[in-house]
């Protein structure tokens, strides 16, 4: 823990806490969600209550006529589709830009990202898990990447040296030239911002689903939902596919092997509604 | 009688995930995506230049055939038939069809627990060796995430690999025509 706050320490550009999306979570984890609460909170940031007002007046959604203000926009799109969208906005502000250490153009890591989270949302409604939880997990997976992508950039060629010569995991790799590894840093930060601990653990151990102790199936979604991703050419960079095969994802969420082929149709069928998420501009 | 033929100006045509499309006409170059576990198959008849580019996901309609009906270019048994017929109808013919491919990629994992990528290659190779189809130019599985080009003009297939800047020539059709 203390080597990754050292690490996190030593960064001089960190992305900055997207401040709504820990808040609104724990605001719709209650049975009773204050509206009022949601609104004022969303109000705050004049890029999501723009895109708020834009999805509820877009041909999908919108009646009669348009939604003037935010209350009615909320109260309209429902708190499960504004919550997806704080989710999509927040989340394409830190995940959009290229991340050149990983060989990861702009926009990618995002698609990558989105894709991840609809796909582990169709697994855990399958298996009757919390999908808006396994959205936000998987959605925040790769945050760790954008940390440690400016420290690879400096050792690029040695990464893409490393891999050639040895079928090493990228997480191994990372490990061995930086000391610490994507996974466990992006769940260090994202507890330094009051995330849940389901999410940071889900986050930490997203390459071995086993070691999340209480949060295993969570972290399975994750892991699942970022298999989905990959086998449908949404994981992109360096030696992409350099991931181990984890079984007991499969296990622990008691699924066969023959399920992954049909997530992945689910989850092509739900690309339109993905491709919504994308073009989100915040 | 012929249509007559637009000149002057390239065009790319986008192949998405479980789409194909096939042309005659030079001045296209049909793309396909970040392939992952996917297989892209180009064909290309160099006399009459016609083509067509395939990007498959899975191996097997019979998953879902509802499905197939309705998208038959998401499987390899459905799609690739599909992808040949369109050709014929280019006047493309099945002896001179000169076949790449790529994509397939796979993770680390010896158990085979999420092997679709070479479940896709191994369907493929399959449905080629009942119809006595041979595969010109290959790169298949791998760690890498794949983009494929077919040129129509020239029947060059082209790959870019994500995490590389350059692209590089999968199969140089020029000299076969």
């Amino acid at each position: 823990m203390q080597e990754l706050d050292d690490y996190l320490d030593k960064v001089k550009s960190l992305p900055p806490a997207p401040k709504i999306l820990p808040e609104l979570l724990s605001l719709l984890r209650k049975d009773d969600i204050d509206a009022d609460r949601v609104v004022k909170l969303i109000a705050f940031d004049p890029g999501i209550t723009a895109a708020v007002l834009r999805l509820c007046n877009s041909a999908c959604f919108s009646g009669a006529t348009p939604a003037s203000g935010l209350q009615e926009a909320v109260t309209r799109l429902g708190f499960r589709q504004v919550y997806q969208l704080v989710a999509a906005v927040s989340g394409s502000r830190m995940l959009g830009p290229a991340q050149k250490g990983y060989g990861i153009d702009a926009g990618e890591l995002w698609q990558h990202s989105v894709v991840s989270a609809v796909a582990a949302q169709l697994i855990a409604k399958s298996c009757g898990e919390d999908e808006s939880l396994a959205f936000t997990a998987t959605l925040l997976h790769d945050l760790g990447k954008i940390v440690l992508a400016e420290a690879l950039e400096h050792v690029y060629s040695d990464l893409v040296e490393n891999s050639k010569s040895e079928q090493t995991p990228l997480i191994e790799t990372e490990k061995r030239l930086l000391g610490v590894q994507h996974a466990e840093i992006g769940g260090r930060l994202l507890a330094r911002w009051n995330f849940p601990e389901n999410i940071t653990s889900a986050v930490t151990f997203h390459h071995q689903p086993a070691a999340a102790g209480n949060h295993e199936r969570l972290t399975s979604l994750v892991y699942l939902g970022n298999m989905v991703a990959y086998f449908m050419g949404y994981g992109f960079g360096h030696h992409a596919f350099a991931l181990r095969g984890r079984a007991e994802a499969l296990d622990i969420l008691k699924l066969k092997p023959e399920f992954m082929p049909e997530f992945m149709i689910k989850t092509f069928e739900q690309l339109q509604f993905i491709q919504s998420l994308v073009n989100v501009k915040s | 009688m012929p249509a007559p033929s637009l000149t002057g100006f390239n065009q790319k045509v986008v192949v998405g995930i479980a789409e194909m499309a096939v042309s005659n006409n030079q001045n296209v170059t049909l793309t396909t995506y970040s392939l992952g576990s996917c297989l892209g198959i180009a064909i290309y008849d160099p006399v009459v230049k016609a083509g067509g580019l395939l990007h498959i996901m899975l191996p097997d309609s019979t998953i879902d055939s509802a499905k197939a009906a309705k998208q038959p270019s998401m499987f390899v048994d459905t799609g690739v038939p599909a992808l040949f017929r369109a050709a014929y109808q280019l006047r493309a013919e099945k002896h001179r069809m000169i076949i790449s491919v790529a994509g397939g990629a796979q993770i680390m994992d010896a158990g085979g627990f999420f092997n679709i990528g070479s479940r896709n290659f191994d369907a493929l190779t399959r449905l080629f060796a009942e119809h006595g189809l041979k595969i010109q130019a290959e790169q298949v599985g791998g760690l890498v995430n794949r983009t494929m080009h077919l040129n129509l003009a020239t029947g060059e297939v082209r790959l870019k690999i994500s995490g590389q800047p350059q692209e590089v020539i999968l199969c140089k059709n020029s000299t076969t025509t």
